[in-house]
């Protein structure tokens, strides 16, 4: 039951920069067992240029364990195949924005899953768009 | 224009119908279509346990569209880092793991900072970005 993430990263910004390719298996906080819980794989719809919760953990129904080996996987893949570069939507943890995923853009990241720490999104406008999501947790 | 391309596939059997998402994205300057993020950091550290570091050492221009990853190379499975951004706990990386996120730096305490645990952690970052306040000498 095994949940992998490989990133490959090549840039020309810097001569003589090889680039990244790294793979992760996710597992569980401190040891070798994969991690067995998901939320699945899901899409939000955002028309408003307002914070929404993508995720509120006090809401999942199957609890989160705190403070664990948690990520999150999520993309902007803008809205019936546009995708606009120029615009985006901030991701936030507890509302602290973490950065803004442009049209196209994707990010990995850990996740403490504790109650108030909700990943939150905010679009730029209100033109829609969509973003998708996955967590993978431990459960409690 | 520079290019930076980064991808991810990830895949998963926890459900009953195996997942398997790729991604693709071009690295762009906020705002922007057709201009590419046009420098960057590239480091690797030793990080003792038990003191909170920035993990990047110029603070890049706030509000943009700089890209950050960051994976532990510890191949104890218990050490693990803390991360944190503007006092927020976002999360922990194993030994092991990795993240990437775009890091708008949006204010002066919105720098990435981590604390390691178990250990020394060995700690690699690559930080793509579109400027950097230096420091005068």
């Amino acid at each position: 039951m095994a949940t992998t993430a490989t990133i490959s990263i090549s840039s020309d910004i810097a001569p003589g920069f090889g680039g990244i390719s790294e793979t992760m298996t996710l597992t569980q906080a401190g040891n070798l067992i994969d991690i067995d819980s998901t939320t699945g794989f899901q899409i939000r719809k955002l028309s408003a240029a307002s914070e929404v919760d993508l995720i509120t953990m006090a809401n999942e129904l199957v609890e989160p364990e705190d403070s664990q080996a948690a990520k999150i996987f999520i993309r902007n893949i803008g809205y019936r195949d546009v995708i606009d570069k120029s615009v985006g939507v901030t991701i936030g943890v507890k509302s602290e924005p973490i950065g803004k995923l442009y049209g196209g853009d994707w990010m990995m990241m850990p996740l403490t899953t504790i109650d108030a720490d909700d990943v939150t999104a905010t679009p730029e406008t209100a033109d829609t768009v969509v973003i998708e999501y996955v967590m993978f947790y431990e459960e409690a | 224009m520079a290019t930076t391309t980064a991808a991810v596939t990830l895949t998963s059997d926890l459900l009953s119908d195996n997942m398997s998402v790729t991604a693709s994205t071009d690295c762009m300057k906020a705002g922007t279509t057709a201009d590419g993020l046009d420098m960057m950091e590239y480091g690797y550290v030793d990080i003792a346990s038990g003191t909170a570091y920035d993990i990047i050492g110029n603070t890049p221009t706030a509000s943009k569209a700089s890209k950050l990853y960051v994976k532990n190379h510890s191949t104890d499975e218990t050490y693990y880092i803390s991360v944190v951004l503007d006092a927020q706990a976002v999360g922990r990386l194993y030994g092991g793991d990795w993240m990437f996120i775009p890091a708008n730096f949006h204010d002066a305490n919105a720098d990435v900072e981590i604390t390691a645990t178990g250990g020394t952690n060995k700690i690699c970052y690559a930080l793509f970005h579109e400027g950097t306040v230096l420091v005068a000498s």
